[in-house]
Order: structure tokens, then sequence, then C-alpha cells
């Protein structure tokens, strides 16, 4: 039995130790990685065109298709920001959590309740944007997108401690199927109202 | 014995009130400025030959996106953008910056950037010599 409660300590700790590692420097901030030119290639398109007001609203149009909400836009800049909630359940998780659930039953023995992992229930998409002109005629213009999103955690167990709900963590979507998508829709959306003028 | 803890006690707390009741003399240097200060900002600002603030401006905007920078806020009457990311690998870290752009001159213009790390300020000079490294690449390119 005190060794169920050693290995769930041991457990418990590690967990909560790789939280710890991985601390980059404040040194590297700031800095191109070898990442940067794919992230950007993957989140840039050109488009031919005069009007920028145009293509703002033609971004945001688009934007509006996929379920966002536009939330802040500058014009003079050409910026765009956007967002989305929806739910963040997947069956994966919920698996995964019985699973340990279960596995982590004998712990009732050493008086202390099972292993019950939080889910993600709930996310936030975003997506900024920004138009810029690439030469001085502004005959062409770059669109940038980057999209993440904020996840909120359900309630759940380690040992005696519970974790509370509302836990969050973040991080950039990186699916090159997601912005290959916005901008088909987006050089659709420019060519059929360069048509209708 | 019993007498004594209760004394102790009475001097305790007597002490505790009296502590309460020293007004705290606010220091001559609050709110001078530091050594430390002047240094840092000395290491946030740059100043640049350049005449278009509007171009300035969205060249600071590609160079922040360039580093990987989420763009959260920007005006253009005040030359202001502020913009923040995750300190990958580590989603819970969040480093923010806010630049600032001003024409100084006709010819010049002053870029500062400010930036945080979680809620404790980057003192450290590499990380904006970094940050102005990749703006200058995007000036000159914009410049084209």
């Amino acid at each position: 039995m005190r060794r169920v409660v050693l290995a769930g300590t041991c457990l418990v700790l590690s967990s909560q130790l790789a939280g710890c590692v991985t601390h980059t420097q404040p040194e590297e901030f700031f800095q191109l990685t070898a990442e940067s030119p794919r992230n950007k290639a993957m989140q840039t398109r050109f488009f031919q065109t005069k009007d920028e007001a145009e293509l703002l609203s033609a971004s945001a149009a688009v934007l509006q298709d996929l379920g966002f909400q536009v939330e802040e836009s500058v014009q003079d800049v050409g910026f765009l920001r956007a967002t989305k909630e929806r739910s963040a359940r997947e069956y994966g998780q919920d698996i995964t959590r019985f699973l340990v659930a279960i596995v982590s039953t004998p712990l009732v023995l050493a008086r202390s309740s099972p292993v019950i992992l939080p889910v993600d229930l709930h996310q936030k998409i975003a997506a900024t944007l920004i138009a810029r002109p690439l030469n001085s005629e502004a005959t062409r213009y770059e669109v940038r997108i980057m999209f993440y999103r904020t996840i909120w955690k359900g309630d759940g167990t380690a040992g005696q401690s519970a974790i509370p709900p509302g836990a969050q963590s973040m991080e950039m979507l990186r699916d090159p199927v997601l912005y290959q998508t916005f901008f088909a829709k987006l050089s659709k959306a420019v060519f059929l109202e360069a048509f209708t003028l | 014995m019993k007498r004594r803890a209760i004394w102790g006690m009475i001097v305790m707390a007597g002490n505790l009130l009296v502590q309460g009741c020293v007004a705290p003399q606010p220091p001559q240097d609050l709110l001078a400025p530091t050594e430390a200060q002047m240094k840092i900002r000395s290491v946030q600002t740059r100043t640049f030959d350049y005449q278009d603030r509007a171009r300035a401006m969205r060249a600071v905007i590609a160079a922040l996106q360039d580093l990987g920078f989420i763009i959260e806020r920007a005006n253009e009457p005040l030359g202001l953008v502020t913009g923040a990311r995750f300190a990958e690998p580590n989603y819970n870290d969040v480093v923010s910056v806010t630049v600032t752009i001003r024409q100084d001159t006709a010819e010049r213009l002053t870029i500062r950037a400010n930036a945080i790390y979680n809620n404790k300020p980057i003192e450290d000079p590499k990380p904006y010599q970094n940050f102005f490294a990749t703006l200058e690449r995007s000036l000159f390119v914009t410049r084209e």
C-alpha cells in the first residue's frame, strides 16, 4: 500500500516538474528561428489589387464566413482581429480520463481519491490579420494571418488535491490546412469582388 | 508563570500597536529617475533616418509578425503597436511588447520598444538588440 502511495506521489510530482523544465531564456526572444520563414510562408499570400479597403473588408467577410466575430479593426494599418468561441471537447481526452481514473482507483485504499485528469471544455480561437502594400504604388498587397487559441480546462483531482476548473492553456495554430482554407476563400472573394466593379 | 505569559502577550500586542502608529516617511527620491531607468530607456530606444512614419509603422508590425508575435492593438494616429506571443515551447508564459513610433523631425523618427515577460519587464539589452536587428531588416525591405 505504501508503494502505491509512493508511486502516486512520484507521478504527481513528476507531472508538476514537467512544467518547469522547458523555460526559454529571455535572450532567445526577438530572434528569428529556423521555423520563422516556414511560418511566414504558410501565413502569407499576395494579392494584386489597388483597393486596400476592399481587401480588408473581403478578409473580414471571409472571417465571418468561417464563424469569426470581428473584434477590432484599424484601417490605417490594415489590421483586423477576430475571435470565435467553441466547445473544445474531444472524445480521446474523455477516454484517457476514464482509463486513468480506473487505473488509479487503488489509490482509494490509500485514503486518497483516484486521479481524474481535467479535460478541455471550451476554447476561444482568434485570428489577427494584417494587409500591407508591398510597393510604393500600392498595387500589390501582402496579407498575413495568424491563428491561435486559448483553452479552458474542466475540473479534476490528483491525489488529495482537487484541480479547480478554469485552468487555461494557449497555443498557436500551425495547421497548414487552416491557412489554406482561409486563403482559398479570400482569393475567391477578392476575385469575385474585382469582377463586380 | 501564567502572569508572566500574560504580561508578555500584552507587551507584544502593545509593540504591534506602536509600530502601526509610526507614519512611514516617503523617501526623497521616490519618483526620481534612477540610473537603471535611464539605461533601460536607452536600450529600448533607437533613432532612424526615415521620413515616412506610416510606413515605419507597417514595418514594425511586419517585424513583430516575423518574430511570431500576435498583433493585439494598433493605433495609427498615436503610432502605437502592441503584440504578444507565447514563450514557446512553454505555452504558459507570455511575452508582450509595446512599440511606439514618434516622428522627431521630418527626417528622423524614434522607435521605442517595451517588452514584458509574464509580468516582469525584460531589462536585458540582448532581446532589444535582436528586435531592432529584425526591425532594421524590415524597414529596409519596405523601403525598396
